[in-house]
C-alpha cells in the first residue's frame, strides 16, 4: 500500500483530533490516585514489606494500593499536590517533616481521627516532632534514628585500651574526653583515624542539643552559642588530626573511601544513628564480630526518622488512620526492625525478646539496649522548615576548612552571612 | 476528495465575495491545521506552558505546596548577588574548556587512527561509541571508585610510579579534572565517529595531489585535511557547547548535590536542581533557570560570531 497524500492527511487529522480530545479529557483527572481504594506512597525499605502484605489481607474493605517509590517521593508528592490530582491517601514523610508545617492544612490533623489515645505508646519527643506548634499533628511516628558510638573492639583491645562497651562509654562521657582518648589511641595505632570528618562531629553535636536554630514560634534564635560550640568542637577534632578528612562521608565519592577504610580497619570509631548498621554490614562484611556500640560521647541524640501522614484529599480518613495505627503499632514495630532495620518509635518494642538477641556482627552484643537508652534520653527539640539548609551551610563550610584549607574564621563568617542571607530571602527574618 | 483537490484553486479570484472566500478558506485549511496540531499541542503543553510558567514562578516565593507569594524582583536581586550562582557559571565554563579542548584533539587522533585501520574496523568504531550510550550515572559510580582518594585505582597507579596521591574528589581542581575526564571519556568516541565521517568525505584526489606536489604527511594534515574538516570541527564544538552548558549528572554523582568541597563541581544546572528540587525553593529555582538562559544566549552569540567571521572574510575577498 502506498502512502497517498489523502491517506496521510486523514491519518494525521485523526491523530490531531485525538490529541486535542485527549488534552481536554486530561483535565478531568481524579483527585486521588485510585478512587475507591486507599493509596499509600512509601519509600522502598521505608516500611516493612511483610507488615504491609499482612495489612492488605487484614483491611480488605480498604483495598490498599501500595506504591513503593524508589527515589524522590517528595517530588512526586509536591507535583501531585500542586496539580491537585492523582494524590495518595497516605504518604510517608522523612525527617524534613517540618518543611510541610507551613502547609499543614494539606494533611489531616491526626488528633481529629483519634491519634491522641495512642500518644502514650510512643516516644514523646518523636510524637511532638510530627506536630506543628499550633497542635496540628500531620505525621504518625514510623522509625527513629538514635545515635551511638560505633567502635572497633578488636583494635581498641589490641592497643591496650578499654574495649568493652561499658568501659568505653565510661572513658568517653564527653566529646573532649573522646578526643583525648582518640589522641592517645592514635599514638598506639598510627596510620588510622578516630572518626571520619568534621561534618559528623557537628551533625551529632547538634543532634544532642535541645534547641536547634529556631524556637517553637519559628523565630530565628538570636543566641546561637550552641551552634558555635558544635562548630568549634568539629574544628578541634580536625586540628587534633583525628579526622580522615573526607569531603562529607555521605557523598558517593567519599563513601568509596570510607567503605574501604572500614574493611582495612582504618576507621577506629564513629558516631552515627542506628540506620548505618545495614550499610556497615553490607559494605564491610569482613569486619563482622569486630564492632561494638556504646553510648555516644556527649549523650543521646537523634538523626533521621520518618512519619506517615494522611492527605486531606483522603475521603475516608478514619479508615486510613485505622490502617496507619495498625501498621505502626507497638506490636508490629519489632517486625519492621527485623525486616527492614526500622528502629522502633514505640518504647514497648525495646523490650521485645526478638530484638534483644545477641548479634554476631557485634560480637554477641545486643545493640538494642544501647540504642533504646539513647532513644529514651533524646531531648525534645523543635525543627524548623529551614534546619536542613542551615545545617548544610555550616557543614559545607566545615568541609572547606577540612579539605580545602579555608581559614576557619573566614569560613564561620561566610556561613553566618549565607544563613542570614538565606533566611532574609525566605522572608523569615 | 474535493477538499484536497480544490486547494490549488483557492487563489483564483472572482469565484466568491472576499469575505465568503476567507471564511471558506479557513474551513478548507482546517484539515491541514489539524494535521500539524499534534506537534503544536505537545509543544504548547510540555514546552511553551512550562517555559512561561517558570517566568511567572520566578517572581514568586513558593515551596511547592502552599500559596505563592509575589516577591517582585527579589529572586533576581538575590541571584545577581549570589556568589554560588556566579561560581556555578565559572565552574561550567572551566569544565567545558577543560573537557572540550583535550576531547577534540583526542577525537581527531582517534578518527585518524580509525580512518587508517584495515582490520576490525567495525569493532573499533563500536568500541569507541559504547561510552556514549552507557548510563551516565553508572559511569560516574565507576569513576568515583577510580578517583577515590585513598583507595582509588588512579592514585594506586600514581603511587606505583612514585607520585603522591592526589585528592581528586576533595580538591577543587581535582574535582573539575575528574568531571572533565568523565565528559571526555563519554564524548570522545562520539566525536571521533563524526570526525571519521568528515575524513572519509575528503576526496582522495586532493590528498594525492598534495603528495604529488611534495607535501609531507604532517603538511598534508595541517594544510589539507584540517581546513577541509572545518565544518565538521565547528559542528562538534557547537554540539559540545550545547552539552557543556548542561553538565549535571556527572557532577551530581561524583560530588553530590552541593557540588563538593569549595563547590568546585557546582555547575549551573546542578545549582538550579539543588535549589529547586533539593531545597524546594521553586521561585528561586525558576529565577536561576532564567539566569542560565541569559548565559546561554550570550554564549550562543559568541559562538555565532566565531562561526560567522571566517565566512565574512571569505565574502570580502
Amino acid at each position: 500500500m502506498t502512502l497517498t497524500r489523502r491517506a496521510f492527511l486523514t491519518a494525521s487529522t485523526t491523530l490531531g483530533v485525538a490529541t486535542l480530545a485527549g488534552a481536554t479529557v486530561g483535565c478531568a483527572s481524579p483527585t486521588t490516585a485510585s478512587p475507591g481504594r486507599l493509596t499509600l506512597w512509601y519509600s522502598k525499605d521505608g516500611l516493612s514489606e511483610t507488615v504491609l502484605a499482612e495489612a492488605v489481607r487484614r483491611f480488605p474493605a480498604d483495598r490498599l494500593n501500595l506504591t513503593p517509590i524508589g527515589d524522590g517521593l517528595k517530588h512526586r508528592l509536591l507535583a501531585a499536590m500542586s496539580g491537585g490530582a492523582y494524590l495518595p491517601d497516605l504518604t510517608m514523610m522523612g525527617d524534613d517533616i517540618a518543611s510541610y508545617f507551613p502547609d499543614a492544612d494539606q494533611f489531616v490533623d491526626l488528633n481529629t481521627v483519634g491519634a491522641g489515645a495512642l500518644k502514650g505508646q510512643y516516644l514523646p519527643w518523636k510524637w511532638d516532632s510530627g506536630t506543628t506548634s499550633d497542635g496540628h499533628m500531620i505525621g504518625f511516628p514510623i522509625d527513629i534514628g538514635p545515635s551511638a558510638l560505633y567502635y572497633r573492639h578488636d583494635l581498641f583491645a589490641q592497643a591496650g585500651f578499654p574495649s568493652e562497651p561499658d568501659e568505653v562509654a565510661a572513658a568517653v562521657p564527653t566529646w573532649d574526653d573522646y578526643f583525648r582518648f582518640g589522641q592517645e589511641l592514635l599514638r598506639a595505632l598510627p596510620g588510622r583515624y578516630l572518626l571520619p570528618d568534621t561534618k559528623m562531629v557537628f551533625t551529632y553535636s547538634m543532634a544532642q542539643q535541645p534547641v536547634k536554630y529556631f524556637d517553637r514560634q519559628n523565630h530565628y534564635l538570636a543566641d546561637q552559642d550552641h551552634v558555635r560550640q558544635a562548630w568549634d568542637r568539629a574544628l578541634r577534632a580536625f586540628n587534633l588530626r583525628l579526622t580522615a578528612g573526607y569531603g562529607g562521608a555521605q557523598d558517593q565519592g567519599q563513601s568509596v573511601d570510607r567503605h574501604a577504610a572500614w574493611n582495612a580497619g582504618k576507621e577506629l570509631s564513629f558516631v552515627n544513628a542506628c540506620w548505618i548498621t545495614g550499610e556497615l554490614k553490607q559494605s564491610a562484611p569482613g569486619t563482622a564480630g569486630s564492632w561494638r556500640v556504646c553510648r555516644s560521647p556527649g549523650g543521646a541524640g537523634n538523626q533521621g526518622g520518618s512519619y506517615l501522614a494522611i492527605t486531606r484529599y483522603c475521603p475516608r480518613p478514619q479508615e486510613a488512620f485505622a490502617v496507619v495505627s495498625w501498621l505502626l503499632s507497638p506490636e508490629n514495630q519489632p517486625r519492621a526492625y527485623l525486616d527492614a532495620g526500622l528502629f522502633p518509635s514505640s518504647p514497648a518494642a525495646f523490650r521485645d525478646p526478638r530484638l534483644l538477641e545477641p548479634e554476631p556482627f557485634f560480637g554477641g552484643q545486643a545493640t538494642m539496649a544501647v540504642f533504646a537508652r539513647s532513644a529514651s534520653e533524646v531531648k525534645p527539640a523543635y525543627f524548623s522548615p529551614w534546619d536542613i539548609t542551615i545545617s548544610d551551610t555550616y557543614t559545607d563550610e566545615l568541609t572547606n576548612v577540612e579539605v580545602a584549607g579555608k581559614d576557619p574564621a573566614q569560613a564561620w563568617a561566610d556561613a553566618q552571612t549565607k544563613v542570614t542571607r538565606l533566611l532574609r530571602h525566605q522572608g523569615v527574618i | 476528495m474535493s477538499l484536497v483537490g480544490n486547494v490549488g484553486t483557492l487563489d483564483t479570484p472572482g469565484t466568491a465575495s472576499p469575505v465568503q472566500a476567507g471564511r471558506r478558506a479557513r474551513w478548507r485549511y482546517l484539515p491541514y491545521y489539524l494535521a500539524i496540531a499534534p506537534f503544536f499541542v505537545v509543544f504548547a503543553v510540555f514546552w511553551c506552558y512550562p517555559l512561561l510558567y517558570s517566568l511567572f514562578l520566578s517572581f514568586h516565593r513558593w515551596d511547592g505546596i502552599g500559596p505563592m507569594h509575589f516577591v517582585g524582583l527579589a529572586n533576581f536581586r538575590f541571584l545577581v548577588t549570589d556568589q554560588a550562582f556566579w561560581l556555578s557559571i565559572l565552574n561550567t565554563m572551566v569544565i567545558w574548556v577543560m573537557s572540550v579542548i583535550p576531547m577534540t584533539i583526542l577525537a581527531l587522533l582517534i578518527a585518524l587512527g580509525l580512518n587508517s585501520t584495515i582490520r576490525f574496523t567495525g569493532f573499533y568504531r563500536i568500541a569507541y561509541f559504547v561510552p556514549n550510550v552507557t548510563s551516565v550515572v553508572a559511569m560516574s559510580l565507576v569513576f568515583s571508585s577510580i578517583f577515590s582518594e585513598q583507595f582509588g585505582i588512579l592514585n594506586w597507579v600514581l603511587g606505583a610510579v612514585g607520585v603522591d596521591p592526589v585528592p581528586w574528589l576533595t580538591n577543587p581542581w581535582g574535582i573539575r579534572t575528574a568531571i572533565s575526564v568523565l565528559i571526555i571519556w563519554r564524548w570522545v568516541g562520539y566525536n571521533a565517529i563524526i570526525f571519521l565521517a568528515g575524513l572519509q568525505a575528503i576526496p582522495g584526489e586532493v590528498l594525492e595531489a598534495a603528495r604529488v606536489d611534495g607535501a609531507s604527511p604532517v603538511q598534508a594534515f595541517f594544510r589539507v585535511t584540517l581546513p577541509l574538516l572545518r565544518p565538521v570541527l565547528l559542528f562538534s564544538v557547537l554540539m559540545s557547547a550545547i552539552g557543556g552548558m548542561q553538565i549535571f549528572a556527572e557532577s551530581q554523582v561524583l560530588v553530590g548535590n552541593r557540588g563538593g568541597p569549595g563547590q568546585a563541581g557546582l555547575t549551573m544546572v546542578l545549582y538550579f536542581y539543588d535549589q529547586a528540587f533539593y531545597y524546594n525553593d521553586f521561585g528561586y529555582g525558576a529565577a536561576i533557570s532564567w539566569g542560565i538562559f541569559l548565559v546561554v544566549v550570550i554564549f550562543a552569540g559568541i559562538n555565532w560570531r566565531l562561526i560567522q567571521r571566517p565566512a565574512r572574510r571569505e565574502g570580502a575577498r
